[in-house]
């Protein structure tokens, strides 16, 4: 730990004292932010999990039929029954603050049928395909909201924590023990004043 | 609350299948530059009520793009609030990229992996 570079008087004293009741005040806020927003990251980061196994097994599954519906067609047949979207999707969004970290909640507008191609060029697989997309969409945009979550949460944690050790094991020590510096030379200047006047009044007796 | 697009980044196949159910589909090759491509997409801006918002909400992108992209850019682009940019297993099947990434935050927020 290093002394902090001050002057070792009575007002520099006083200003440390100050600071280091204000830095104990900042470590305890700043402790219990971090406690709450573990709390709340551990919850969502277990779903986020969850969410995640079940979104690859979904979308591995989607993309199974997706596969054996276009071996039956061609190439350009599948690009034809694709390239035309007729549904529109929009994405609502509200953002909240939890422990003054933003974290953002999706909510889905969907319009139009997804199923917007001729049925005389396809066939059933694929329209099997498609909705097996379009019901994983749904669990996509939840796992999106979920892990947008935990990654805002995840950069406050780590910055906060980052305060706290350093209010801790650096700040707070520091100003204690330039309070106790200061606090012993001013001690030493007093008695040392003691002293000079006591040789003073016993050299005048002479 | 405003509202948003969404965009899917990755090679045709991979997206594919998501084209008919409105989402903004940028088909992209592996050799592309997935990073200038994918700050582009962060980057977009529009106009709404005199504030800028932006454009995408979320922006999915295919696993193996991301596995390119290095810690730094990762970083960059997680930063801000919207869009939340989502990897999301390919027609190669899950490459565990996705349960890593869940890892990395882990680490990143509690400094050792405690989920396992």
């Amino acid at each position: 730990m290093a002394l902090l570079r001050v002057n070792p008087t009575r007002m520099a004293l006083m200003e440390l004292k100050r600071s280091t009741t204000s830095a104990k005040r900042g470590h305890k806020l700043l402790k219990d932010k971090q406690d709450g927003l573990m709390q709340q990251f551990l919850v969502t980061i277990r779903s986020a999990k969850e969410l995640r196994m079940r979104v690859e097994a979904e979308l591995g599954q989607a993309f199974m039929s997706f596969l054996t519906a276009s071996a039956w067609l061609s190439d350009a047949e599948v690009e034809n029954a694709l390239s035309s979207p007729q549904a529109t999707i929009e994405l609502a969004v509200e953002t909240r603050s939890v422990m003054g970290v933003k974290i953002p909640f999706f909510r889905l507008k969907k319009e139009g049928t997804v199923r917007n191609y001729g049925y005389s060029q396809t066939n059933t697989l694929l329209d099997r395909a498609i909705d097996a997309f379009d019901n994983a969409f749904e669990t996509l945009i939840r796992l999106a909201e979920i892990e947008k979550q935990a990654e805002n949460m995840a950069i406050e944690l780590e910055t906060t924590r980052r305060r706290v050790n350093a209010l801790e094991h650096k700040m707070i020590p520091d100003l204690q023990e330039t309070v106790k510096y200061i606090k012993l030379r001013l001690d030493e200047a007093e008695r040392a004043g003691i002293i000079a006047t006591m040789r003073v009044k016993a050299s005048m007796k002479d | 609350m405003s509202s948003y697009r969404i965009a899917i980044v990755g090679s045709k196949e991979a997206v594919a299948g998501f084209a008919l159910l409105g989402v903004d589909v940028v088909p992209m090759q592996e050799t592309e530059d997935a990073v200038t491509e994918l700050m582009r997409l962060k980057k977009a801006i529009r106009i709404e009520d005199g504030r800028e918002r932006n454009v995408y909400g979320i922006v999915f992108v295919a696993e193996h793009l991301m596995t390119k992209l290095s810690q730094e850019d990762l970083k960059r682009l997680s930063r801000g609030a919207l869009p939340a940019i989502i990897p999301l297993p390919s027609h190669h099947g899950s490459s565990g990229y996705g349960l890593e990434r869940l890892k990395k935050i882990v680490e990143r927020a509690v400094g050792s992996d405690i989920l396992k």
